[in-house]
């Protein structure tokens, strides 16, 4: 970053010019304690909960607990610099955080600071938004009716997401959550080219809570190298930042969200994890001395999820005629928040509260990951309570019929491993489940065009492979999908304009299963 | 500006003691005896003698029958009480809360103005009216020298701030000038 001193010069010129100090009468306070994050505060009369506050160092906070005699503040910043007895001022704004189409691209803190070291994100005052803002009200809503593509065929055809819903994905440490994040986000790049211009790009915001610094270096890279990175916005509150910024970032990053889906935009958000978050919020809440509930949480952590999560929403079309507050009517936020588990135990305090919160949810496992079985979603306990609205009429048609395929291979699965003495019709059953299996496997980092996977599907549940050796499914799966572009591309053409599948699609299908088999059945 | 919390419990009995002196209309004699009281308990040696607890209770009470037999009834009354409830610690901010307490009900207050050089009186005079007007209080300041002001005052009441120094100033100054946008930075 280099200077020009004639630049500093004509600003110096231009404050001088126009300085007006601060002549208003401004509410002060007086630091009586210090430490751990948080402070105390004797005075600040006319202080606004959520307030952000400024110490004498320069160090910025935020007025969370307004007692009778002081005022409890989270800090923001370098907590060594605040001394016991500092002059605190109160600035008169709500904690806000820069918004739109600027941090597109960029990696910000959870104050909407830039920290990629790719100079400030020249924004103006009215680009800045509170972080807590209500959640669309009842009227405001429209149902979700749209699909989410996340590029992946479990997920897709079994649990499917749509537009403006909430659908948790829980599982243990290394299971593979966060590679379904970024799968998502490079899966957004087929709605409008990458291009964040293209009204049609669902933009993507990664909020990173908690994790490692070099998670979040991992994720940016990979999220650049496949150009995604231009319609996503990486909000970081890594394990160093202090537990305050850990649980602004959420809504930092949901204030972010909203300014584009009130702009008739789609967006997803992610929240990576709620867990460590709600760990954040706890210690941040005991240091202020509330009153700690159940596993040392305090009371509103049930709130602290669900006030978030409700501000996911599909906005009516006529949104702003009802409420000005929006620009565009259709927008919609989807939100994909992750909580880790402890030894898949689903029934513990917080992953209980964001379950019930949710439209649903995707259970990963880790006996079903290291089985190879990746993702490894749990497909018997993996719910989606909306998004059955918004899969496209071609997937759900496809799908139903591999759904019931796969849950009566899981009944029987239990059973088949006691005896060898199968029915033909058992056997059978067994077969086409471990070929689904097979088929619902999926690399990682890439995602598949919805249009290639109601094809793969279709062949699956038509019985086409049930002769072939399960070891060689997935092989007959690429080899398959590569005939396909390349001898009748016009099938995958018209899933994509009609969002189904025609009869004369589903001949042409089986006539390149046809001509393909033999090669496999050796 | 008090820079201590008070004690709630310090409140609880100055109020106590307050209320009952404005309504039998002997405020003023007492104000007097509570001030003395504080002037005195505060002082070197004498509050770490009445606060410590090596010293036997008895003696702690006869030096405290003492020092008060001259006070008003209501004033020995409060001292005893508090030593049969063992609440001594209470005498230590007595004093304050009752102050704040009188400014309180004569709608008045008290604040402190900074400034590099020494205020004439007639300047702090302008100061009180005006401000006090603002602050709907008949205010009273009491003047204080912060040479790194450089210039200008800066008025302290409570947790209310007026600041007219040009130390402010260049404060704000430099916020506004890190805050400008570079224009070479915002073309790349």
């Amino acid at each position: 970053m280099d200077l020009r001193p004639a630049e500093v010069t004509s600003i110096l010129e231009n404050e001088i010019k126009d300085y007006q100090g601060d002549k208003s009468m401004q509410s002060v306070g007086t630091v009586l304690t210090v430490g751990d994050g948080v402070a105390r505060v004797w005075g600040l009369d006319d202080c606004m909960m959520n307030e952000l506050l400024e110490f004498s160092g320069g160090v910025r906070g935020v007025a969370l607990n307004l007692e009778e005699d002081n005022v409890g503040c989270v800090l923001l910043g370098d907590t060594t610099k605040v001394k016991e007895g500092d002059q605190v001022k109160t600035t008169g704004r709500i904690i806000s955080v820069p918004t739109g189409r600027a941090l597109l691209g960029r990696v910000v803190n959870g104050l909407g600071d830039p920290i990629d070291g790719r100079g400030p994100l020249g924004v103006s005052d009215e680009d800045y938004r509170p972080i807590e803002q209500p959640a669309p009200s009842v009227v405001e809503r429209q149902p979700v009716d749209t699909p989410l593509q996340t590029g992946i065929k479990a997920i897709d055809a079994m649990i499917p997401i749509g537009r403006g819903q909430r659908e948790l994905i829980i599982g243990d440490r290394q299971t593979g959550k966060s590679a379904l994040l970024i799968d998502t986000i490079l899966s957004q790049k087929t709605t409008g080219g990458g291009d964040p211009d293209n009204p049609d790009q669902v933009l993507c915001i990664y909020v990173a809570m908690g994790q490692k610094q070099s998670t979040v270096v991992d994720v940016v890279q990979r999220l650049e190298a496949a150009g995604a990175m231009a319609y996503t916005i990486v909000v970081s509150a890594s394990a160093i930042d202090e537990a305050s910024m850990q649980f602004l970032a959420a809504y930092a990053g949901c204030a972010m969200g909203e300014r584009f889906r009130d702009e008739g935009r789609d967006v997803v958000i992610m929240y990576d994890d709620l867990y460590k978050q709600a760990l954040a919020y706890r210690q941040v809440m005991l240091l202020l001395r509330r009153p700690p509930g159940r596993e040392a949480f305090p009371g509103d952590v049930f709130n602290l999820h669900s006030r978030l999560l409700e501000r996911a929403a599909r906005l009516a079309d006529n949104a702003p005629e009802i409420n000005p507050r929006y620009a565009k009517g259709g927008g919609s936020l989807t939100a994909l928040p992750v909580v880790e588990t402890q030894e898949n135990d689903v029934s513990a305090y917080i992953p209980t509260n964001v379950i019930s919160i949710t439209d649903g949810q995707i259970f990963l496992e880790g006996t079903l990951f290291n089985a190879g079985i990746r993702p490894a979603v749990n497909a018997g306990i993996s719910v989606s309570r909306v998004g059955g609205a918004a899969q496209t009429p071609g997937m759900k048609k496809i799908a139903g019929g591999m759904r019931l395929d796969l849950a009566q291979y899981r009944e029987l699965k239990a059973f088949a491993q006691f005896g060898s003495d199968l029915d033909a019709a058992t056997q059978k059953t067994l077969a086409r489940g471990e070929r689904l299996t097979e088929i619902l496997k999926q690399g990682q980092y890439v995602p598949m065009p919805f249009e290639e996977q109601i094809m793969i599907i279709y062949v699956g549940t038509s019985g086409a492979l049930d002769d072939i050796d399960v070891s060689r499914v997935q092989e007959f799966e690429k080899t398959f999908l590569q005939h396909m572009a390349d001898s009748a591309p016009e099938v995958a053409e018209e899933i994509r304009s009609s969002k189904k599948l025609s009869d004369e699609g589903k001949a042409a299908i089986d006539k390149a299963v046809a001509a393909l088999k033999p090669q496999f059945l050796s | 500006m008090p820079n201590t919390m008070l004690d709630p419990v310090t409140h609880r009995y100055a109020e106590a003691l307050f209320c009952l002196a404005r309504d039998e209309g002997v405020f003023d004699a007492v104000r007097a005896d509570v001030e003395r009281l504080g002037r005195e308990v505060n002082a070197d040696g004498v509050g770490d003698f009445f606060f410590d607890a090596r010293v036997s209770i008895e003696t702690r009470r006869e030096k405290m029958h003492a020092l008060t037999k001259t006070m008003h009834p209501f004033v020995q009354n409060f001292v005893n009480l508090l030593f049969d409830k063992r609440r001594e610690e209470v005498l230590r901010g007595l004093a304050e809360a009752f102050k704040a307490m009188a400014l309180e009900e004569a709608g008045a207050a008290e604040g402190v103005v900074e400034s590099a050089r020494p205020l004439g009186a007639a300047e702090i005079a302008e100061l009180e009216a005006g401000l006090g007007k603002k602050l709907g209080k008949r205010l009273s300041l009491e003047n204080r020298i912060r040479p790194e002001l450089l210039g200008g005052v800066r008025v302290i009441v409570g947790s209310k701030m007026v600041d007219h120094s040009l130390l402010g100033r260049l404060d704000g100054l430099k916020k506004g000038l890190l805050n400008a946008p570079l224009p070479s930075l915002a073309e790349a």
